[in-house]
């Protein structure tokens, strides 16, 4: 058939702009994401080559559904739906209250500081944004909180869990760039807490300059009794962090397995609260899986498409734009920021990983850059994409389980603060490399 | 070039060895007088590292520089023949075989059926093993919580009395580091030395006593059987100088990055002595016999070794 | 106010009320809907398995070969069929700017071209997934093999994988043409 290879009279410039213009156009119709991303590559994949290349794409399915790194993904997904079932994150956040409570914008900072706890356990997005979600979006609507600046503190407090160690995206870069996972994990350990602090002065600012959005709660005269009550609740949750955190640092478990432990953890606690029953279990497991139904299909779409993408000559095409843009490194640099933020915008942080890094790194190292700093600030550069619209995951994961008037617009609308925070951390580790320690 | 041919390497791109395999690709079309050029593409880049056999077959790539034992799923033969641990002591015993001993041609007879032609073998060398614990012999083994990959390897090790744990490559780091595991096969002294493995595992055993992978050059056999013999042959040369020169190269990067882990005062570098190796390698022996049964290809691979190691007085009993 | 949201947030979070299959996904989706228990199940199958792996090799230093396969196993089955089980809830997400804001009648049309799409989309993904599993399922001379895993314990998990791949697809093409057909009937 004539259809079938006449894309490839396009050239790869040509094409390449065609795909991302087809990515928009489909996504604005309404497709399901997933559906979205596989389609383009369905296209392209019949209409740059032929049918023989479609099983590309199922190779590339099967691959990414049987990969180790991703078990962690539907424990933590069940961990944060046993949680919500409980409650326990309601107790959590209660005694929390104790200690920052008189505080403006108290319970925002709460939720940015579980989630750097939550991202010291974790190495993934998705089920973070999902529990702090479940757990702290209410909290912070219940008290009268600005919608926005309580969707924005749980869709980049969510995120975290790449930045601060241990975190996969770091994983994946150490192997494709062949340097130290670990030297990668502790150079991103101080940006992982800039940038949480960045919220927090953010937070600060913005409650302070308009007390409206932040209400402090009502002071009630809590009893010593009453507040040792309170206290209480912190103990089980503590003990799951501990627990989690423990399994890795103390040798115990791997990185996966701790995920495991900490569904463990969350099934005996609501046992001992005595809010353990059969039918709990049911539902928290089929809520797990849809969330990880849609969590993981647009990864797959994202995948299947970079496929079809690098043998297009996807790989070659790039590499010359970027050396060929100028002989100034920083120029070059800076217009790798630029293409990893618009890719941002339409790829799942795994399909951007597949795609550019193997691009980028030996370029990075002939300028003469350090490539830990520079995975450093690839972990930085997804943090932005987490958030970015149109494909936002973060945005996604929290439209999964916020209530119905809360829009994809509406969330959008309130991360824009947060993505200029991001941006600014990347500014940050260009200008001072030195905060990698490196 | 009249025909330009796309390669999948099962190395990353900032890898020493994806780099010195893109010297090869570089190569090829000036050797073939212009009739075949190659790109080499990085790992994962079209389909993952252990299903580029299906996508060569299915003409979606044109050909791989692949460590044979990812296909030890479709047939055990592949992981016999990939890593017959302890039947090479050193990388030229392996092309040796392959180019002389018959290997060349048992591997056409494993991959033709499947729609490939085998062009030639290299290897990134002896891997060195990566330990937090001192290991002075094979006795020390016994009951060490370590990653293998899956295959003989671990088998061997199992039956050394090690109890090998099964982690992916992107585990190693942290599970070593936080003592999940006490010991790991990773890659090559300097390749584990470059990804931080001896900041938290300082006791490496170098030379390796444990594997040595074939990997395997190989290509559509269709698109081969098109090529004329003169280029075929071109090819096949561009092969054997390329393992040389990366077997070279590579073993130049373990010296200088065992010097630099001496000097440093940190590493203690470990080699064991003939007799621990030989007690080594008769474990690993009585292992081969084992996967040999599992399917007819693999008890022809068993048969043409021992064969060849026997007449060429390598096999120590 | 604050009460009403209050109330709002927790019949949005706090009763988890399951709408199951929507009715447009027809009998089928029902099924896929009610099957689902079981690889939702398997996920905490999976939990115990890591757990059960943990404890064997800390405590006992005795490691077992097919802990980490069969999680992976598991959760890439679930994986897959999390996406057929969210086309049968129409739970996969999409940007909603355009499709929020149109008509019923509008809406209606889009639903059924997507659903078209989608289950021609699928069905030639079906299609390569066949390729795939003959060559997972049978060696080159014809024999019925299922691809293993190659490691030491050599599980047929890979072929099974395959195969699960090559069902799921089919079915997720027809449920997008039960989806289709009832879209365009205008069947609620
Ligand atoms: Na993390
Ligand atoms: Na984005």
């Amino acid at each position: 058939m004539d259809l079938f290879g006449s894309f490839q009279s396009l050239g790869i410039e040509t094409g390449t702009l065609t795909m991302f213009i087809l990515l928009l156009v489909l996504l604005i119709t309404g497709m399901p994401l997933a559906y979205v991303t596989l389609l383009v590559a369905l296209i392209f994949a019949l209409g740059w080559f032929g049918p023989q290349v479609v099983p590309l794409i199922t190779s590339r399915v099967y691959s990414f559904v049987s990969s180790f790194v991703f078990v962690s993904v539907p424990m933590f997904v069940l961990m944060a739906a046993i949680l919500d079932r409980s409650g326990i994150a309601r107790d959590l956040f209660d005694a929390m209250k104790l200690i920052g409570g008189r505080l403006r914008g108290g319970v925002a900072i709460q939720t940015i500081a579980v989630a750097v706890i939550l991202a010291a356990m974790s190495g993934i997005i998705g089920g973070e944004v999902v529990l702090l979600g479940l757990v702290a979006l209410p909290q912070m609507l219940r008290l009268g909180y600005d919608k926005h600046l309580a969707i924005g503190v749980v869709c980049a407090g969510g995120a975290l869990g790449t930045m601060v160690p241990p975190s996969i995206v770091l994983i994946i870069y150490g192997l494709t760039a062949n340097v130290s996972i670990g030297d990668l994990f502790t150079a991103a350990f101080l940006p992982g807490l800039m940038l949480a602090g960045f919220y927090v002065i953010y937070i600060l600012i913005r409650s302070y300059l308009n007390p409206s959005i932040a209400p402090i709660p009502e002071p009630n005269d809590t009893t010593t009794v009453e507040k040792l009550r309170l206290l209480k609740g912190l103990i089980l949750p503590l003990c799951v962090v501990a627990g989690v955190l423990g399994s890795i640092y103390g040798g115990i478990a791997s990185v996966t397995e701790a995920s495991a432990v900490g569904v463990a953890g969350v099934i005996l606690s609501t046992i001992v609260r005595r809010e353990f029953s059969l039918s709990m279990l049911k539902g928290a497991a089929l809520q797990s899986l849809r969330t990880v139904g849609m969590i993981v299909w647009i990864g797959i779409g994202a995948s299947a498409l970079v496929g079809v993408f690098n043998l297009m000559g996807g790989i070659k095409f790039v590499s010359a734009l970027i050396t060929g843009i100028s002989d100034n490194p920083t120029v070059v640099l800076l217009f790798m920021m630029l293409i990893l933020f618009v890719l941002g915008m339409f790829l799942d942080w795994v399909g951007i990983a597949l795609l550019t890094m193997p691009i980028f790194v030996p370029v990075i190292i002939k300028l003469g850059y350090d490539p830990v700093w520079f995975g450093v600030l690839f972990a930085m550069n997804m943090q932005v994409s987490f958030l970015s619209p149109p494909f936002g995951p973060a945005a996604f994961y929290l439209k999964s389980v916020a209530p119905p008037d809360i829009t994809l617009a509406t969330i959008f609308r309130s991360l824009l603060p947060f993505i200029c925070l991001q941006i600014l951390a990347v500014a940050m580790l260009i200008l001072f490399p030195g905060i990698t320690g490196r | 070039a009249d025909m330009t041919l796309k390669f999948q390497s099962s190395d990353p791109a900032g890898n020493p060895n994806f780099e010195l395999q893109q010297g090869w690709a570089a190569s090829v079309e000036e050797r073939t007088g212009g009739k075949v050029a190659i790109e080499l593409l990085p790992v994962t880049s079209i389909v993952a590292h252990n299903e580029t056999q299906d996508a060569i077959a299915a003409g979606i790539l044109d050909g791989h520089i692949t460590d044979t034992s990812y296909f030890s799923g479709k047939d055990p033969a592949f992981g016999l023949i990939a890593n017959p641990v302890g039947a090479w002591s050193s990388p030229q015993e392996m092309f040796d075989f392959m180019n002389d001993g018959g290997g060349s041609q048992l591997m056409n007879e494993l991959l033709n059926p499947y729609g490939l032609q085998f062009i030639g073998a290299t290897t990134p060398g002896l891997e060195a093993f990566v330990s937090k614990v001192p290991l002075n012999g094979v006795d020390d083994l016994q009951g060490l919580k370590m990653r293998a990959p899956e295959g003989l390897v671990q088998q061997v090790f199992a039956a050394a009395g090690a109890a090998p744990v099964n982690l992916p490559g992107s585990e190693v780091f942290t599970s070593l580091d936080k003592g999940v595991i006490d010991a790991a096969d990773y890659s090559v002294f300097s390749t584990n030395a470059a990804q931080g493995m001896h900041d938290v595992a300082t006791y490496p055993v170098y030379p390796g006593f444990h594997s040595m992978p074939l990997v395997e050059v190989s290509m559509n056999k269709a698109k081969w059987d098109s090529l004329d013999a003169e280029t075929q042959a071109a090819l096949s040369e561009s092969v054997r100088e390329f393992a040389r020169s990366q077997v070279a190269a590579l073993a130049a990067r373990d010296v200088a990055a065992v010097e630099e882990a001496k000097a440093g005062g940190k590493v203690t570098v470990i080699d064991w002595p003939a007799e621990e190796r030989a007690k080594f390698r008769t474990i690993a022996a009585g292992q081969w016999a084992s996967v040999a049964e599992r399917s007819t290809n693999a008890q022809h691979v068993y048969d043409v070794l021992t064969g060849y190691l026997t007449e060429n007085g390598l096999m120590n009993q | 106010m604050a009460d009403d949201l209050d109330t709002k947030i927790e019949q949005a979070m706090g009763h988890h009320d399951d709408p199951g299959a929507i009715p447009e996904a027809g009998l089928l989706g029902k099924a896929i809907d009610k099957l689902g228990l079981i690889f939702a199940l398997s996920l905490i199958v999976s939990m115990l398995i890591l757990i059960n792996e943990v404890v064997l090799r800390y405590v006992f230093n005795s490691p077992t070969i097919w802990a980490h396969e069969t999680t992976i196993f598991i959760c890439g089955m679930v994986f897959i069929y999390g996406g057929l089980y969210c086309v049968a809830r129409d739970q996969h997400i999409r940007v909603v700017l355009i499709y929020d804001a149109v008509s019923d009648k509008w809406r209606r049309i889009m639903n059924i071209v997507i659903s078209v799409v989608s289950a021609l989309a699928s069905l030639i993904f079906a299609w390569a997934a066949w390729l795939m599993v003959q060559r997972a399922a049978f060696s080159p001379d014809g024999a019925v093999r299922l691809e293993r895993s190659g490691s030491a314990w050599d599980p047929v998990y890979p072929g099974l994988t395959k195969i699960g791949l090559f069902l799921i697809l089919a079915v997720i093409s027809l449920q997008f043409l039960v989806l289709a057909y009832n879209y365009t009937k205008g069947r609620k």
